[in-house]
């Protein structure tokens, strides 16, 4: 169910995004800013789905704060002359890694447990 | 289906939706940019480029007015020179031609200066000197016709310069001049006025005087004739300036 959305949501944005309208490119950093920002939300939201502490409204917040604020930080940055955007960048990513961790983690144990009680099932 | 699943599916869906909605203009945005035009360029990086492009221009300004003001020196130098040497050839020129070290040409009279036809038979011992034409009478005859404004003499195409000398170097048949031999008949090519130079020798009297020797002075009116360079050499050894 969950993985029919995300490719609804997938294609929908995909056929709407290529027939938008071309943004400038001094924009164009935001927009890069914004797009890591919510990978990783949907990623935590990911790992909050699989460890059952999924909260809707913490992940919508999530999704639209960090992205929106990283354009800000950003913005802040051009206007200091400082490249915050890197340290926005480390962070997301950096998180993306964990939860990517905690997802690979999360399988490899389903996967393994599977395979063990297929084991045993064929002993008995 | 409880409803919190749905929830979560509709909220990650919207999330996906959202993300890759902007992934995809991303994509598009840096896909179709080219980097180098001016379009999509920062406003700080086309302020960069702008202060790089100004700092070349003046540079290159600089350098353009550096060579033009070398160009210009170059130019006024090599006129100046040109100008010079014209004027030193103009002056030259010049001096040769009152020298009368360059051949010249002109209007003037060819006068024919014999001595007389018979003369063999006439001469006693004693006349023989006035009779012949002697390196006295074409002295006066130059320094009449120097008189009469002459600018360019020949005897026998020998010019008559301020160096030339005329002496006699026997008593009778040979003169010098320029110090080279020359003999009657004369040949006296003068540039002038012809008119000036025939009263000169006429109203003078030395006409009418060379004739009583039976010597005879014939004019010939010339349009345009060439009188030859002074061929001699004319090495000073004792004046200097």
């Amino acid at each position: 169910m969950v993985l029919i959305a995300i490719v609804i949501g997938c294609v929908l944005g995909a056929i709407i995004g290529i027939n938008l309208p071309i943004i400038s490119y001094t924009y164009s950093t935001y927009l890069a800013i914004a797009i890591i920002a919510a990978l990783d939300s949907v990623f935590g939201g990911i790992t909050g789905v699989l460890k059952g502490e999924f909260d809707f409204k913490v992940f919508i917040s999530g999704f639209f704060c960090n992205a929106i604020l990283s354009i800000l930080l950003t913005y802040l940055g051009t206007k200091l002359n400082v490249d915050i955007y890197l340290a926005a960048i480390v962070v997301f990513v950096g998180r993306m890694f964990i939860n990517l961790t905690i997802i690979r983690k999360y399988y490899i144990d389903k996967w393994s447990k599977k395979i063990e009680e297929i084991k045993n099932k064929k002993k008995n | 289906m409880k409803k919190g699943k749905i929830t979560i599916t509709i909220t990650i869906g919207l999330a996906c939706f959202v993300l890759v909605l902007i992934l995809f203009m991303q994509f598009k945005v840096v896909y179709q940019t080219d980097i180098t035009s001016i379009d999509t360029m920062k406003e700080d990086e086309l302020r960069t480029e702008l202060a790089n492009w100004k700092q070349k221009y003046n540079e290159t300004e600089e350098k353009y007015k550096n060579t033009e003001d070398t160009l210009k020196k170059y130019k006024e130098e090599s006129s100046s020179d040109k100008d010079t040497r014209k004027t030193l050839e103009k002056e030259i020129e010049d001096a040769k031609l009152v020298l009368g070290l360059t051949n010249v040409e002109g209007p003037g009279l060819i006068i024919t200066y014999k001595n007389s036809d018979n003369i063999e038979q006439t001469i006693n011992q004693e006349e023989s000197t006035d009779k012949y034409i002697g390196a006295t009478d074409l002295l006066r005859l130059v320094n009449h016709l120097k008189d009469a404004g002459a600018e360019a003499i020949s005897i026998n195409n020998q010019r008559i310069i301020n160096k030339t000398d005329f002496a006699q170097i026997n008593d009778t048949t040979y003169i010098k001049i320029n110090s080279k031999r020359v003999s009657a008949p004369f040949e006296i090519k003068v540039i002038g006025d012809a008119d000036y130079l025939k009263g000169a020798l006429i109203g003078t009297g030395f006409v009418s005087d060379q004739k009583k020797y039976g010597q005879t002075i014939e004019f010939e009116e010339k349009k345009k004739l060439t009188i030859n360079k002074y061929d001699g050499n004319m090495d000073l050894k004792y004046i200097e300036e």
